[in-house]
């Protein structure tokens, strides 16, 4: 089934590759700088991906409307996958241009944190019997988990280790001609968020469904 | 106490199918019908401890998984409720104290000497016997004196004269007002207990009787225990 | 409120009688200290001492996973949790009768545990003992919020004892930070930082209305 926002996002990956191979490489990194633009993109879709988990849990138990799960599972497996991609292309860009694989800054830190709640989350899920309590503890933990987010944010920067990363946005290290990819990048990531886990949703749906035609 | 459309799934499996049922203050009613017809599910969701997944469900108008809905009902179930390592009696006061009971001390000794426990009103739960521990969990049951009582299947395990007693127990129950629905195999007693009994088949009633009338009951039962309603 | 305080004191009364939770945990932890020793040798110098109010929060979160493990399972015996679903009241305060009688318990073992680290570490405990007991107490608020919430929660699941781990430790990382980072100063120089002080509160608060609040879709069914 071809939808709306595969379209979009096929249309916007190409932009953005295109605009990715064109833009300018960075003086001091060098072509590893490139990867940038897909490891801030996966961060940007990692933690959309909780929040539509999270928002949707909360939905579920407000509603109890099975279809608000389908979303929290399928965010949750989507956002997990993106979680992964930014913590794995994060020492790779770390080693080119900073010299040693892992770094204890707040930002890379609290999107590890994240990515064991995603893990945990997922578990919790598969160790729950019954769907309805596994929809039900998943949404629980999903709103806790997200409220924890900040905090975790909060904490690591006051205490954490040295801020490594680049202030991208804040500082305007990103150079001329930059920008654009930058920012195109971003978007494909969330609009790759946005359909992965619809697509995810509608198998949550179709494979819920099932069973009352064969049964 | 009222159902209306009252469905219940889990997962896939519908415990409950648009269930419509309606209690009057001061009924005796006996709920029948095979294992897994739905009848421990609907007894849960009456007492607060499950939601509907569907329909609505009243005690006394008020939502039944509300908190003063919950002060309403008292519920008597398979397992007994009971900490082990409590005595009779302070189960009792904690009970009580959870439902809220002026004096749960008074309380507890009220029903103890009820229940004939007064005895072993001392001792540890975990030391009681089966039929003992039933007896206690019932008081533990009406701590509150609740004017809607559900029992799910309350004689099992019981011998003659134990469920006897119980029988007394319950019509004494019933005598002084309460609303008793029971969930039971044995015709015999619902006929004794209840004045009306509905027969339960994959979560939807399909007969209903009047409980005197026990060739009919009987004929109801059994077509559902073997399938065929 | 009254019925999380009967609910309290009714789990104290268990315990009391049996006292296995607290001497379990009690032992678990001096066992962790003893650990700690050989894990690094050279006992009390100072890059010890340094990390010491790590390692002492390490072992208190340790004991509260191996404690809080077992704060939901007597429910479960003959269904008490029943019991309870069917008290009217709100179910928050299930939560916080059981969270405050595992506070209760987990006190014990961490008074005791400090002072195994005065002892191996060479800590001055006592010159500190109020701020670290009021510290500790902080701390181990937002510990037992969400122990005792996923302690629900996991008692529930296929693999109890890695499923408690795997949902609090994440959560936890405030806590931790907070906690030991105010008593790294509090060993140090005698004061706790305000900033520590401050994210200890609002993530207990967070945690504990949280849990309060979502407590009801524990329970039910």
């Amino acid at each position: 089934m071809i939808r709306a926002s595969g379209i979009l996002l096929a249309l916007f990956f190409a932009a953005t590759t295109w605009l990715v191979a064109t833009a300018p490489t960075d003086s001091m990194q060098g072509a590893i700088q490139k990867i940038l633009y897909v490891h801030v993109p996966c961060a940007f879709a990692a933690y959309a991906g909780f929040i539509v988990t999270g928002v949707s849990g909360a939905l579920y138990l407000w509603r109890r409307d099975e279809r608000f799960d389908w979303w929290a599972l399928a965010g949750a497996e989507v956002g997990v996958v993106f979680c992964t991609l930014n913590i794995a292309s994060g020492p790779i860009w770390a080693r080119g241009t900073w010299g040693h694989w892992w770094a204890w800054d707040p930002r890379l830190t609290v999107t590890l944190i994240l990515w064991f709640i995603y893990l945990a989350y997922l578990m919790l899920r598969s160790f729950t019997e019954g769907s309805e309590r596994t929809a039900r503890f998943a949404a629980v933990y999903g709103i806790l988990a997200l409220a924890a987010i900040p905090l975790n944010y909060y904490a690591i920067d006051l205490f954490g280790g040295a801020a490594m990363h680049p202030e991208n946005l804040e500082r305007d290290s990103l150079g001329a001609g930059m920008r654009l990819p930058f920012a195109a990048s971003v978007l494909t990531g969330l609009i790759a968020l946005w359909h992965l886990v619809t697509v995810r949703q509608d198998i949550a749906r179709r494979h819920a469904e099932v069973p009352e035609i064969t049964g | 106490m009222v159902c209306q459309s009252l469905s219940k799934r889990f997962g896939r499996a519908v415990a409950l199918d648009a269930l419509e049922l309606v209690v009057e203050p001061g009924e005796g009613v006996a709920l029948l019908g095979p294992n897994g017809a739905g009848k421990s599910t609907l007894l849960r969701l009456i007492a607060g401890l499950a939601r509907p997944s569907a329909g609505h469900l009243a005690v006394d108008g008020t939502p039944a998984h509300q908190r003063e809905a919950r002060a309403r009902v008292g519920y008597i179930g398979h397992a007994t409720l009971l900490y082990g390592e409590l005595t009779a009696r302070e189960n009792l006061v904690f009970a009580g104290k959870l439902h809220g009971v002026p004096d749960p001390g008074a309380r507890a000794d009220e029903l103890l000497a009820e229940e004939e426990l007064a005895p072993v009103a001392g001792d540890r739960v975990q030391s009681l016997s089966r039929g003992m521990s039933q007896r206690l969990a019932i008081a533990r049951g009406l701590i509150h004196d609740p004017p809607l009582v559900l029992l799910d299947e309350p004689f099992s395990g019981l011998d003659r004269a134990a469920a006897r007693r119980l029988t007394d127990r319950l019509q004494r129950l019933r005598a002084g007002g309460r609303t008793v629905v029971l969930v039971t195999h044995e015709l015999s007693r619902a006929a004794e207990l209840s004045t009306a009994s509905l027969v339960l088949s994959r979560g939807r009633v399909v007969h209903t009787g009047r409980s005197e009338d026990a060739a009919g009951m009987e004929h109801a039962y059994l077509a559902a225990v073997e399938g065929r309603a | 409120m009254r019925e999380g305080v009967a609910l309290c004191l009714k789990d104290l009364l268990i315990e009391w009688r049996s006292r296995d939770r607290v001497v379990s945990t009690l032992l678990f932890a001096l066992l962790v200290v003893l650990v700690f020793h050989f894990a690094l040798p050279g006992g009390a110098t100072a890059r010890t001492q340094e990390n010491a109010p790590g390692l002492l929060w390490v072992a208190y979160i340790l004991a509260a996973l191996f404690g809080l493990g077992r704060a939901f399972s007597l429910e479960l015996d003959n269904d008490a949790i029943a019991g309870l679903a069917l008290a009217p009241v709100e179910r928050g305060w299930i939560f916080l009768g059981k969270a405050a009688a595992n506070l209760v318990i987990l006190a014990l073992a961490q008074a005791v545990t400090a002072l195994a680290f005065a002892l191996v570490f060479e800590l001055d405990v006592f010159a500190v003992a109020g701020r670290l007991a009021g510290l500790v107490l902080l701390g181990s608020l937002g510990l037992c919020a969400i122990g005792t919430f996923f302690s629900a929660v996991a008692v529930r699941t296929r693999f109890r004892e890695v499923m408690l781990p795997l949902l609090m430790l994440p959560l936890l990382v405030p806590v931790l930070s907070g906690a030991v980072r105010a008593t790294t100063s509090l060993f140090e120089t005698g004061s706790v930082p305000f900033d520590a002080v401050q994210l200890l509160i609002v993530t207990d608060a967070i945690y504990l209305i949280g849990s309060f609040l979502l407590f009801d879709f524990v329970v039910d069914e």
